[in-house]
């Protein structure tokens, strides 16, 4: 797909890809744009231009990343904005997968037990999931800011190594409950309910993945780089 | 997949009544060796599957058997002339004695087809696992490490790795707990077996 420049309409960013939805609320950014091109909306929300263009254009193509740009922006404009990310995760789209399966349950006629067993594995694999979103929120984030705000090593060592381990083992159960679904459930559900589950969920894990790449790749690459700096 | 099958071992007498036995089953000539370090000049043999009948009692030759490990799936049974129980060895796969009955021999080559031809048989019954596989499954669910499976079946570590990659494979799951619902749902184990606290 093509990617996103300054002088493009703001709406033609969401006719063209409407998954970027949430991604522009995530700025402060609402509907009704009208004429506006993409740098005017940002400059009225006070927004840095570039910075809002990667993370568009990041989400929109896959091969896109522009890592030299991005290793240019702030810190703290990252982490403000992957912040905003986990609370529509915990306070939007976890709560409403919930509910969604709620539903599918609820449609199930009987011998429910399979389902029973997939909502269990959920209930971890969310556990797993909040627990390293506070990871990040309540410790690593903090780290970060600290550092760059007093230019000195903590004596407590460096958080950054921690969370990409941690990644990969969130999208490990995430990708196995779906498969187990896709694959392996025997279909006692109403059709609709498990549709609508099923597609909040792999709307949710292609966030997720763009989510971990800005912060596997951007974040914690800026971080290691200062960190190595400040040793020396 | 092609079969290959070798007989290696010191005496004769062994080789030869191998040999003559293992014929009934393979319907094949099964070359008979001196040493496993004339099986390097099999070398040029891929993708087959490999049983080898190895002389547990006699200096292996690992480099000659992982050379056609590279480019085989390879089966080492080892062949024991003293009691079993005692002389384990971890290199094997499987294992045979002097007193092995034809019953004993057969269900061993049973055993190695099934987990063997696993490109075909995946193809055949649509990533079904097989008993083999069943058996590791559970015995994940219920929490044992690769070590404890392994001697709980009889196989090696090694052999429990490659089934665990197997079933991954033909899967698409992963986790452990993914896994253990698996065999909740497929009724290869029962819930009360397993704490879902700990487990799931």
């Amino acid at each position: 797909m093509e990617l996103f420049r300054r002088e493009d309409k703001m709406s033609s960013l969401i006719t063209r890809n409407y998954n970027l939805l949430p991604v522009i609320n995530r700025f402060g950014i609402r509907l009704g744009f009208k004429e506006k091109t993409i740098a005017e909306v940002c400059m009225e929300k006070d927004i840095d231009t570039d910075f809002f263009l990667a993370i568009v254009n990041t989400y929109t193509d896959e091969s896109y990343f522009p890592e030299a740009e991005f290793l240019s922006f702030s810190p703290i404009l990252l982490i403000d904005y992957l912040k905003n990310t986990h609370r529509y995760y915990i306070n939007y789209v976890l709560p409403k997968i919930e509910r969604l399966l709620n539903q599918v349950i609820e449609s199930c006629p009987d011998n429910c037990s399979s389902l029973k067993m997939i909502n269990t594995f959920y209930q971890k694999y969310k556990a797993e999931l909040l627990l390293h979103l506070k990871l990040e929120d309540e410790k690593v984030f903090p780290y970060i800011l600290n550092l760059y705000e007093n230019k000195t090593l903590s004596p407590e060592g460096s958080f950054i190594e921690v969370i990409e381990n941690e990644h990969t083992n969130v999208e490990v159960k995430l990708s196995d409950l779906e498969n187990l679904i896709i694959r392996h459930l025997s279909p006692n559900y109403g059709d609709n309910a498990m549709n609508e589950f099923l597609t909040a969920l792999l709307q949710f894990e292609n966030d997720l993945n763009d989510h971990a790449r800005i912060e596997d790749h951007i974040l914690i690459t800026q971080v290691i780089e200062f960190e190595k700096e400040l040793k020396k | 997949m092609k079969e290959n099958v070798f007989i290696v071992h010191r005496s004769e007498i062994i080789r030869k009544g191998l040999s003559l036995i293992l014929q009934e089953y393979f319907k094949m000539e099964i070359p008979q060796l001196n040493s496993a370090k004339d099986l390097s000049s099999f070398s040029g043999i891929s993708n087959s599957t490999m049983i080898i009948i190895l002389d547990a009692q006699a200096d292996l030759n690992l480099q000659a058997i992982d050379q056609l490990k590279r480019n085989n799936e390879v089966y080492l049974v080892g062949f024991y002339t003293e009691n079993l129980e005692e002389t384990f060895n971890k290199t094997f796969d499987y294992q045979l004695n002097h007193y092995s009955s034809p019953l004993q021999i057969q269900k061993l080559i049973q055993v190695i087809r099934q987990s063997g031809g696993k490109n075909k048989s995946a193809m055949q019954d649509n990533g079904e696992l097989t008993s083999r596989e069943k058996d590791v499954i559970k015995l994940i669910a219920l929490g044992l490490a690769n070590k404890e499976i392994a001697d709980k079946l009889f196989i090696s570590i090694h052999t429990v790795i490659s089934h665990r990659k197997n079933i991954t494979e033909k899967l698409g799951i992963k986790s452990i707990s993914g896994l253990t619902v698996y065999a909740i749902m497929n009724n290869l184990l029962d819930i009360q077996d397993i704490n879902p606290e700990e487990l799931i």
